[in-house]
Formats: structure tokens, sequence, C-alpha cells
């Protein structure tokens, strides 16, 4: 990989040079003073995935020698022996199967570079998903009032310059872990970043873009004109590429879903070095009451676009896998017990996958005791064995460098398990 | 004194007061007096100025020719209506009235519009649907088809209709009403009191909320707008205080404390009768208390987070506000059973048993902390039963720490991001000199030199629904399709209802202003000016009298003044003349020449709907590439009408800028 400072002295001003209006300004700055600029300083990425509707921990990672489970389970438990019902389970440790859908993700944990903790949860029990988001999202289970959400903190408590690409959430608005005072962008779709105007020839589009520019330049509202120019900076940015007809490398393929569009996007962002550092997107169908199935069936469809749309993202970053961590999180898992309609009701802890070169990885982290009616939470469900709040925080200080607890997670204070490389 | 006297003493007195006071008083025409003036001349503002101010921040936009209006009614007299509110809506009412959701009791949205899920417990428990076929891919279709089949049966509809025709009904209201500032108040009093969609459980309740708890007392007083809302399903749902459970309320009553040792007495054994007290213990263990409303009660609806109250306080307020919850409304779920316990025993008898049932409200005796309790150094003594959580609610709404943290959110909404605090310490003492008297805090704030100061004009931002909704009002826009202008309203960065958290939208500048929003305003001004939003239509010729303006430099200032009125446009109009001289214009008309459009009404510059839909479909269908007709064969009115369409083209453009352009982003 060339190095940002080489981009920027040979062709990267040239590739600015065209469009609405030129080169960024912070760019020309930087050119002038020759030094290597905030947005092109190699940065940590941190990709998180919210699975909403509380994902079936005890499906996606079986517990496959616990006799509770299987009994309380009738139709719906998996086994890691071939048994002539189906798939069976991928045995990842003797004690845990990886579902048979997520088999993109075997090798992964097999190098190392996937980790899986189990039993993860909230302290707060509340079995709303409403709540359970919100509490887990703003990181704060005990109050609902915290304006802010946890990422954008965690974008604040960085503390590196801002660019527009910062933090950014591929989803249609908001999502509340982004809630807060540092600048975050919710933007579904690239090519939506730009002006457009239907109809109109290039030169025209052009021309209406130039007196916005001019217009937001002169005005003599600060925040506007800051945000102006960063707007357009972002737009000469993403100009450089062609994100209509962007080609995956390493032959990656993204499953044609909601989550693998968010994360070839994301993936764009980060080849373009626009100094992306906090990356959200979100998938959806856990709440699977009914029919859940087996090696087939919802559940299957779900994690098989989960598993696909995140290995797909990683062979697709290649160079930069090193920068870059991916986490998925789930507000709670389901019922140990299969409910009459072939399905999970709303549980308790559930589990969650870490992606990257610096995750301990190849373990099923966290503890997992046996099924057994009096290890349940409420005599139901998987007991939440670790704090979300003790997994964010690692990650977020072994890859991120975030290491101030007390401002990340207020009213938390606990040990970190482990799940990233000391 | 003889009455006669007596008499005569009251009329001189009664008529020397009216000499007395009508020497400074105004005399609004409605018969009452205004008792206050606005300083804006003080501050250096013309009355057109002035006007223009005061409707940025107490209307969500002037309509064409409004600020004149209000000039010549007078400022403080057009303040007063529009506090008093109250004007009739009659062209309003006509564009709601196809909503029927909106005029639905609670318990009828329960019945009408239930959940999916719960629609399909309910056909699956009706035999209707198999419990097998739901999430199976083979036979979606004919699961899709029989559930909709059932729903018609039961007059069931899908739950977005109700969302839909809600967030119908805010657009519509706000781009329409006469009673502006109540709307605009209302949109305040939601925010900070807010709910959301996001939370399904009470997501249903959330239209009566705005209609029946939030819009009435938007200008009222703010106890009982505070007593409105924590009676409110939808509050009693968001901030789960419906079930919130007292500690001591599980000795339960006397009858069921009877029985229960009864049974106890009968067991025959010790295994039954520890079976009995396990029952007992796992009922209650569900149940306990739960502190959300008690803690954002008094953090974001009364004290503010600093307003002097420590967890002890919102423990003792939960407590208190214990059995506050809603009225079972259906005949499903958990509702029917309480419903069922309800009618057995009979509202009179709960009544005298300390229960109070008012309208989707119930207090419920059974699961109310009878105990002693302190909240903020008040003692409410044991049994104090439903009247104590009114007790706490009017103390909380007149606490003084309240009276600032209003005040200065009001201040916030109404002057600038950073109001100072002489204004907020003026606001505070009218809220309790007034006592919550919501009209007399906002005299106390309009009538304020702070109001009319260079740090306050100009100097709130626009939020996405403020922006939409000024556009559509300053081009004078009818409004046929509100989704549309909700999807641009979402995309700019403010989904209507869907704010997930108690705190509701932030209300500063930097909150709306970020790069991923920005450039969606330009694009909106753009979709907007030139009529590509869908159901959104107006005539800039109207707005104009119909005046064709005589030249393109003449048109961006006359279009400038009417979108917006009394701001400095030197700077917009500067930067817009080159568009105006774009060579390309030329070459438009040529391109419109070879697409041929058809004739547009001679009247170049009208932009009827009809006119740009030619003008945009001839553009956007024409065959790419293709050379254009030549110029010598048009006749002179195919001349006369593409430069019209040219022009209407280039005059849209114009408009979407001044829309996207950073003055119009503030107010």
């Amino acid at each position: 990989m060339s190095t940002r400072r080489g981009f920027l002295k040979s062709g990267g001003l040239a590739l600015f040079g065209i469009g609405i209006g030129g080169v960024p300004s912070f760019m020309k700055a930087a050119a002038a003073s020759g030094k290597i600029i905030s947005p092109y300083k190699k940065k940590k990425i941190l990709v998180c995935i919210f699975q909403r509707g509380a994902m079936d921990g005890l499906m996606a990672v079986t517990p496959f020698t616990d006799e509770y489970l299987r009994a309380a389970r009738p139709t719906i438990f998996m086994d890691a022996a071939n048994n002539g019902k189906g798939t069976p389970l991928i045995d990842l440790d003797g004690k845990f199967g990886l579902h048979p859908a997520m088999k993109s993700f075997e090798p992964l944990f097999r190098e190392n570079r996937l980790g899986i903790v189990h039993g993860i949860g909230s302290p707060n029990n509340t079995r709303s998903h409403f709540d359970a988001q919100d509490y887990m999202e703003s990181g704060t289970p005990f109050s609902k009032g915290t304006s802010s959400g946890w990422l954008n903190r965690a974008v604040g408590l960085m503390g590196h310059d801002a660019t527009p690409f910062r933090a950014v959430s591929l989803t249609s608005s908001m999502p509340r872990s982004f809630y807060g005072d540092n600048p975050a962008i919710a933007i579904s779709n690239l090519q939506d970043f730009g002006i457009q105007m239907r109809g109109s020839n290039a030169n025209t589009t052009n021309m209406v873009a130039k007196s916005f520019e001019d217009l937001y330049d002169q005005t003599s509202n600060n925040l506007l004109k800051e945000t102006g120019k960063e707007s357009f900076d972002a737009v000469k940015m993403l100009q450089k590429t062609d994100t209509k007809n962007y080609r995956p490398e390493n032959n990656a393929v993204y499953p044609a879903s909601a989550l693998g569009n968010a994360l070839k996007q994301i993936a764009q962002l980060i080849k373009m070095d626009v100094g992306l550092e906090v990356a959200f997107a979100e998938s959806g169908g856990w709440d699977t009451h009914f029919n859940q199935g087996t090696d087939q069936g919802i559940f299957a469809r779900n994690v098989t676009d989960l598993s696909n749309a995140i290995t797909a993202f990683w062979t697709d970053m290649g160079a930069y896998q090193d920068d870059i961590t991916v986490m998925t999180m789930t507000e709670f898992g389901r019922t140990v017990k299969q409910n009459g309609t072939g399905g999970t009701d709303h549980g308790r802890a559930s589990c969650n996958f870490i992606l990257g070169n610096d995750v301990n990885g190849g373990k099923v982290h966290g503890l997992v005791k046996p099924l057994s009616i009096e290890n349940l939470e409420d005599k139901r469900d998987l007991a939440v064995t670790t704090d979300f709040r003790s997994v964010f925080s690692e990650v977020a200080d072994r890859h991120l460098r975030i290491n101030n607890d007390g401002l990340l997670f207020p009213d938390w204070k606990g040990d970190k398990l482990g799940v990233m490389k000391g | 004194m003889k009455p006669v006297f007596k008499l005569l003493a009251v009329v001189l007195f009664v008529a020397l007061g009216i000499v007395a006071l009508s020497s400074f008083l105004q005399d609004n025409g409605g018969g009452k007096k205004i008792r206050y003036s606005f300083p804006y001349r003080e501050a250096g503002l013309t009355d057109r100025q002035a006007a223009a101010h005061l409707l940025s921040r107490f209307t969500y936009g002037a309509t064409p020719g409004q600020v004149d209006e209000v000039v010549n009614m007078g400022l403080e007299k057009w303040f007063q209506q529009q506090l008093d509110g109250g004007l009739p809506d009659d062209s309003l009412n006509v564009l709601l009235a196809d909503n029927d959701a909106l005029t639905m009791s609670n318990a009828t949205i329960a019945k009408t519009y239930p959940q999916p899920a719960q629609i399909r417990r309910m056909a699956i428990r009706d035999g209707v649907i198999d419990k097998d076929s739901v999430n199976k891919d083979t036979n979606k279709k004919e699961y899709r088809d029989q559930l909709a089949e059932y729903m018609k049966s039961k007059g069931f509809k899908p739950r977005n209709e109700l969302y839909r025709q809600f967030i119908n009904q805010k657009i519509l209201r706000a781009a329409n009403t006469n009673n502006q500032l109540n709307e605009v108040l209302t949109d305040f009093w939601f925010n900070h009191f807010n709910v959301s969609l996001t939370k399904n459980d009470c997501a249903e309740f959330i239209p009566a909320y705005e209609r029946d708890v939030i819009r009435p007392n938007a200008n009222g007083n703010f106890e009982t707008l505070l007593l409105a809302t924590a009676k409110s399903p939808a509050m009693l749902m968001y901030l789960d205080n419906f079930t919130s459970v007292g500690e001591t309320t599980r000795q339960l009553n006397p009858k069921q404390q009877q029985r229960l040792q009864q049974e106890i007495a009968g067991a025959l054994d010790d295994a039954s009768r520890d079976a009995v007290l396990k029952k007992m213990q796992n009922a209650k263990k569900n149940q306990g208390l739960n502190e959300n409303y008690a803690r954002e009660v008094m953090e974001l609806h009364t004290l503010g987070v600093d307003g002097g109250y420590t967890q002890q306080d919102v423990t003792q307020a939960a407590r208190v506000l214990t059995g506050w919850t809603l009225y079972p409304f259906t005949d499903y779920g958990a509702g029917a059973a309480m419903r069922k316990v309800i009618e057995k025993i009979g509202e009179d008898k709960l009544t005298e048993r300390g229960f109070v049932h008012e309208g989707d409200f119930l207090f419920t005796m059974n699961r109310h902390d009878i105990q002693e309790k302190t909240v903020l150094g008040k003692n409410f003594p044991a049994n104090g039963g439903y009247e104590e959580g009114v007790t706490l609610l009017k103390m909380l709404a007149h606490h003084p720490s309240t009276a600032k943290f209003i005040s200065r959110k009001l201040a916030v909404r109404f002057v600038n991001d950073n109001p100072s605090q002489a204004l907020i310490d003026r606001m505070a003492k009218t809220f309790t000199d007034k006592k919550g008297d919501i009209k007399e805090v906002l005299i106390t704030l309009a009538a304020s030199p702070e109001f009319w100061n260079a740090d306050a004009l100009r100097e709130k931002t626009k939020s996405p629904f403020e922006l939409a909704i000024s556009s559509v009002r300053s081009l004078d826009a009818t409004v046929r399709q509100p989704q549309q202008l909700n999807n641009w309203i979402t995309k700019m960065g403010q989904k209507m209802y869907y704010y997930q958290a108690p705190t509701g939208f932030p209300d500063r500048s930097q909150y709306w202003i970020n790069t991923g929003s920005l450039l969606n305003r330009m694009n909106f001004g753009l979709a907007l000016a030139s009529q590509r939003i869908p159901g959104i239509t107006f005539s800039l010729a109207g707005i104009n009298h119909n005046r064709e303006p005589e030249s393109a430099e003449a048109a961006l200032l006359v279009y400038g003044k009417i979108l917006m009125p009394e701001r400095n446009l030197d700077a917009t109009i500067k930067r817009l003349t080159p568009l105006l001289n774009d060579p390309n214009l030329t070459k438009k008309v040529d391109e419109a020449a070879g697409k041929n459009a058809p004739p547009v009404e001679a009247n170049s510059i009208v932009q009827g709907d009809d006119a740009m839909m030619t003008a945009d479909g001839a553009k956007g269908k024409g065959p790419k590439g293709k050379p254009g007709k030549k110029n010598s064969d048009m006749t002179v009115a195919q001349m006369q009408n593409t430069y019209a369409v040219a022009n209407n083209a280039m005059l849209s453009q114009v408009v979407g800028i001044i829309i996207g352009s950073p003055e119009y982003q503030r107010k």
C-alpha cells in the first residue's frame, strides 16, 4: 500500500481537480505545508453491526453437548454430529457448534481472527426490544435520559480532527448509538451525497453546486459556513471514486441485502481514506417467535446473510484488515425452551462476534453454564455472565485506544474479558 | 352605604377605571386589552423587520404578504390573537377530513389497528391461519392473503395506515393552520414530553396523546399539561410507569390476604403449603418498582438534571406514583383479565377502595405503595393514594427549578441557542408569579429586549421540519401528498415522531446542521422548486400576483424578497447573478426546442404544475444525444413557448437555490 503522503503528492490533488469546486480546502493546506494531515493519517476503524430483534445466541453458537438444551428444544435443536437430519453444526471446540449457515465464518475462526463471546448481555433485565436496544446503544443500562450514544462518545474521546466522514451510519436515520455532540452522518446511500438535479445536464448541476458553495462560503453564520465547506469537501472526496460501479477486491461477493449493501459502502469509504473511524450498520429479522427453523429456514437465512456480508467485507478490505475491527451486537437473547410455535421468545443473554487481526480469536469467550433450570435467569433464560460494556470497552480500548471507561460507559467499572490481544 | 349609592359608586369606579386604563392600553378589537408592547424600535428595527422576525419564530414561516398583514394589524395584537388561539380553520379541517383515524379514541385505535403480532396471534387462535405456516417460504403469498382476509373480516387495519394519517396531519396542520403559534407550541411540548413511535407498545396511543394531551394545553397552564402527560397512556407506556408496583402492596387487600391465609392453613402438608407460598412469591417477583418515569419527570420534564434532586428522591417519587396505569382497552392480551376483574367487582366498589378511573387512566390501589414517603423534603404520609401523586406533580410543576428549566427551554426555542440569564430569570419570575401560565411566560419573552436583539435575529437554525414547512408556506404551495414532504424531512435528518430518547430532538443548530444533512437541504430546495416532489404544487407567478419580472435579475430580487422578507439579500443576489447569465441558457433553449416541447401558456413565467411537468417531461424523456430541430423550423409561438420553458427552468433553479441557501436555513 502506498503511503498517504505519496498519494497526496502524486495523484491525489489531480483527482480532486475534476468536479465541482476543485481541491478540498484542507488538502490545499496540507499540500502547502507538506505535512500529513489528519484524514490521511492511518486510523483504526470500528465497524458495528446491530442485529435488531434479539438473536437467538443458543442457535447461532450452540452448546451442543448440553442435554438440557436438547430437551428444551425438541424440534429446533441441532447437533454437531451428522445424524442424517440436515446439515450438522460446525464443531468449534468440542463444546460449541457454529450454525452451519455461517460456514463462511469457520476459516476466520480457525485463523484466530474471529472471536465469539457467549452469555453476553445487559445487566438490566428488561425484555423489551425498545428498552434493551436503547440501553445498549446509549451504553447506560439503567438510565433512559442519557442523551448521547456510546459510539458518539467514542468518536469524541478519540479526539481526532474532524472530517465529514469520521462517524458514518449506513442507515436512513441516525441510530441511538450515534446520538450526541460529535458530528456523525446517517446516510443510506453514498450516491445521495452530492447536488442532485434530475433532468439537468452536468454543466447546470455544477453551476448550481458552485452557487451553493459560494453562498455558504460567504455566510456570516459560522456553523453554516464551516459545515458547507465540509459538505462540499465531502462531495469532492466521493467524486474521486465511482460509487455506482464499485468493484470489490479479492473476488469478494457481498450478498444483495441491506446489510451487504451497507458493508459494501463502508468498504468504499474506508478505501477512499476519508477519515472514517466508526461505522454502523443494521441487520433485521431476528425476532424469531415463529418457526425459526434449523439448518434451513428463517434463522438460517439471517445468519447466512450476516456471515456472508461480514466475510465479503473482510475479504474486500484486503490490505486494510489490520486497521479494522468488526463487532456485532444484539439487544438480548431468547428463551432456552422453544415456544409453542416453533420459535423462541424474549430472553436474556446472547452471543456476539468480533472480527479483526488484533482480536483474540478462535475462542468462545465468556461463561455458559449447563442449562439446567437452576442456572437459568428467571428459570428460563441463558444467564448474562458478561456485561456488554465489558466487551465494548475492551474493543474500544484495544482497537481505538480509548481507555476512559468512565466517560465511555459512565456508571460502569468491571474487568475486561480478554477478547482482544493484550 | 345605601344600595343606590353603592351601585353608583361601582359604576363611577368602573367608568373611571376604563378612562384611566384606555389612556395607556391598546384595544385589540376583541374587547381585550393588550398590556404590553414589543421593544423592537429600541433595537433599531422597522415595523416590517420586526413583523418578519416575529413570524419567523412564532409560526412555521411567513406566507407571501403576511408581513404586511401583521404590520397592519399591529404586532402585539397579532401575537395576542395567536396566544388566544381558536381561530377558525375551515379549510384545514376539509383537508383533514379524509383521515378517519384522527378522531378515534385510544380504545377504538387499539381495536382497529392492532399490532401485527397481535393480529397473528388472534388469527392463529381463531384457527384462520395455521401456526406452522408463519414464516414458511413455500406459501408466503397464501399466508399473506389469509391474513389480509382475516383482517378484513375483523375490521382490522394496518398499523402503518395509522402512522401515515398521524404524520400527514402534522404536516397539513403546520402548513395550513391559522393557529400557527398553537401548532409551534404543540411541537415544542411534544418534544419536551417526548414519546416515540419506535416503541411499539406506546405507539398506538401517540396520536391521541398529541391531540388530547398536548395540543389543547400547549398555550395553557404548565401544571395542567404535566398532569395530563403523566396520566396519558402514551407516557405511562413509554416510560414504563404502567408496570410499576409498590413493594408494600404485596400485602394485598384484606380479602386476598385472608384467602391466602386460608389456603396456607388448609394445606395438607408442608410441600403443598410451600407451593402456595412459592406461587405468591413468584407472582410478586415479576413485578416491582420502575423508576423510569419518576426519574425523567424530574430530569427532563420539570426540575432539570441540575434541579436539586437525588437518587433517593427518584425512588421515593417512583413509590408515590405506583399504581398509575392504563385502563385496559381491549378484549385480548393482558388487559382482558384485568377488565374482567374490574367489571366483576364494579367501579363503584373500586372507587370506594381508592381506585380512580378517568378516561384512559387508571389508578389501581392494589399496585400502590401505601407506606409513607418523602420527596424533595416533602412528607407524604401513609395511605395517600392517588392524591399524593397529584400533589407530587403539582409540587414539581411549581418548583423554582422548574420555572427556570422551562423558561430556559422556551428561550432556547424562541430566542437563541444560548439565552441570557437575565432573560431566563425574568421569564422564570413570570412563570412563578402567574402559576405556570404559558401565555404569560411567552409575553415576557416577546416583550423582552433580548428577543429583538441582534444576537437573536436570524440566529436560530430551522429544523428540517421547519425548513420544509416554511418552504411550502413561502411558496403558498398546496400539499396534496404530505408523505412526500415527510420523506424529505426524514432525509434531512428529522424522522418525525421517531426520536427514540425521552430527551426529544436537541434544540441546537449543531444538531441539525451537519455534512450528512446540509446537502439534502440544498437538494430539497432544488427538488421542491422544480416541482419534482410529487403532490406539492404551487405557482411562482401566483405568488408574484401574476406579474412577470422584467429581467432575470429582477426575478431574483422579486422572489428573494417574497421568500425571505426583510432580509439583506445583497450577498445572495451577488452570488446568484452569474447563474442568470448562464451561457448554457441558450443551449438549454435549443435543447428544449429540439425536444419540441408542447405548447405551454404564453404567460411565460406561469408555473402551474402542468407547465413544469411538461418542461420536466420533455427534458427527461427526450432522446438523448439526438440533434435538436433547427430553430428555423420553429414557429414564433413555439419559440415563445421554448423561452418560457427555459425561463421557468431558470426561475425554479433560482428559487431552489434560495431555499437551499444558508440565509434561508436561518430564522
